[in-house]
């Protein structure tokens, strides 16, 4: 009976949506940005997240427009683990004024000198999992 | 096999620790990073609250009342089109601070959400649209009409309806841009025209519309669209930097109102 109720734990753990801990992920960044809407930004009601490898970044490319000024929140549900996030504009010029680091939080600030294209690169640093579930969200004013 | 990213980066050893290298090649950035699937597309006032900065926007007269709620009619892509075009104008409406605007629209995305099936996911941001319009909460109807837009496409994913969800976006980002220009138009200042400098945005909406299948793509008004954003692409600056005219600002609000309105006729 124990084997067979172990058995049925595996298959619901197994069962359970990954989407669950990409939430996670996108609730710590979101917690993350909080802070920030008193200081007059608007956070977007759309994110990204997925999972990725160690020292495998994935470029993200956004419009950004001049006259803005945005925040990029990241995070992770996995607390020991070490992420980052950098933005880079058409050129492939680093061109974010702040970015932070923090446990499972990573933070980026930029303010475009010009309305285009911008890569925001994110990645898993460091981590005790083969892939790691992250979530982003961004917020402008 | 994936391509790594690291080809794309200064050979610097990348500790935990390092800082991040002060220039990449985008040019050897990874296919799926070009493939622009992640972009999210801007909500309107994400441009709108530049132009409010460069100027003064005569919002008012950039409002296009709406009489009535509005009605779904057509095949289901101009359904969607036409929501996108209304959540939109919920925008406009708040920068013009007209409430009773925002309540029509409150109630119009309701009744379009209906048509596509999605009235379920959207109600509660339809009803909070209306809600904060009455008391004049600006903040809370632009938080709750980019809900909306989100849950219209999560909404419209969860029915495998994942073609017709982006058409709800390019939905708005026309008849954004169209009112962009009427701005730009009034007042025209260089940092203005080139907030239309927006290549990322037409790369996602051309490829979206290029993998539509089926009717979808045989839909004529989804054929005019495709032949309104190529007319629109040299016109807003290949380069980054480049000067957009104020004839070309002109020229791109002629294109997206004229979409829009085909957008929101019967015919």
């Amino acid at each position: 009976m124990n084997r067979i109720l172990s058995a049925l734990l595996v298959v619901l753990v197994a069962c359970m949506p990954a989407n669950a801990t990409v939430d996670d992920a996108l609730a710590y960044a979101l917690e993350a940005a909080q802070p920030y809407i008193k200081e007059g930004f608007t956070v977007r009601e759309d994110y990204w997240g997925g999972d990725m490898a160690v020292g495998q970044p994935k470029a993200i490319t956004q419009q950004l427009f001049k006259g803005n000024e945005y925040w990029f929140w990241m995070a992770t549900d996995v607390k020991s683990a070490r992420i980052s996030v950098h933005v880079y504009d058409s050129d492939g010029n680093l061109c974010e004024v702040d970015a932070r680091q923090k446990g499972q939080f990573a933070s980026a600030r930029v303010v475009p000198k010009r309305s285009g294209t911008f890569y925001i690169i994110v990645e898993i640093e460091k981590s005790p999992q083969e892939r790691t579930h992250w979530g982003m969200a961004y917020g402008f004013r | 096999m994936k391509k790594s990213l690291l080809p794309a980066l200064l050979c610097l050893a990348i500790t935990s620790h390092a800082a991040p290298p002060q220039k990449i090649d985008v040019s050897k950035l990874p296919q799926q990073s070009k493939l622009v699937e992640d972009v999210i597309v801007p909500v309107p006032s994400e441009i709108f609250g530049v132009l409010d900065k460069l100027g003064r926007p005569r919002w008012v007269e950039v409002l296009r009342p709406i009489k009535n709620v509005a009605k779904p009619f057509g095949e289901q892509p101009q359904v969607a089109l036409y929501l996108g075009t209304v959540i939109a104008e919920g925008f406009v409406a708040v920068e013009a601070e007209d409430a009773d605007q925002v309540k029509k629209i409150g109630r119009s995305v309701l009744s379009l959400s209906e048509a596509l099936g999605v009235s379920k996911s959207v109600k509660k941001r339809a009803n909070a649209i209306i809600d904060a319009g009455d008391q004049k909460d600006w903040r809370q109807v632009r938080k709750e009409l980019d809900g909306a837009l989100s849950e219209v496409k999560s909404g419209m994913a969860e029915l495998g309806s994942d073609q017709l969800s982006q058409l709800v976006s390019l939905g708005g980002w026309l008849r954004g841009t169209e009112a962009l220009c009427e701005v730009v138009n009034g007042d025209y200042s260089r940092d203005g025209a080139d907030l239309l400098h927006q290549p990322v945005l037409l790369d996602f909406f051309d490829g979206r519309l290029e993998g539509l299948k089926g009717r979808y793509r045989r839909n004529a008004l989804i054929g005019k669209i495709r032949e309104g954003l190529k007319d629109i692409r040299p016109l807003i600056g290949l380069a980054d930097g480049a000067v957009i005219s104020a004839k070309s600002v002109k020229e791109v609000g002629v294109i997206s109102s004229n979409l829009v309105k085909a957008i929101q006729s019967k015919k």
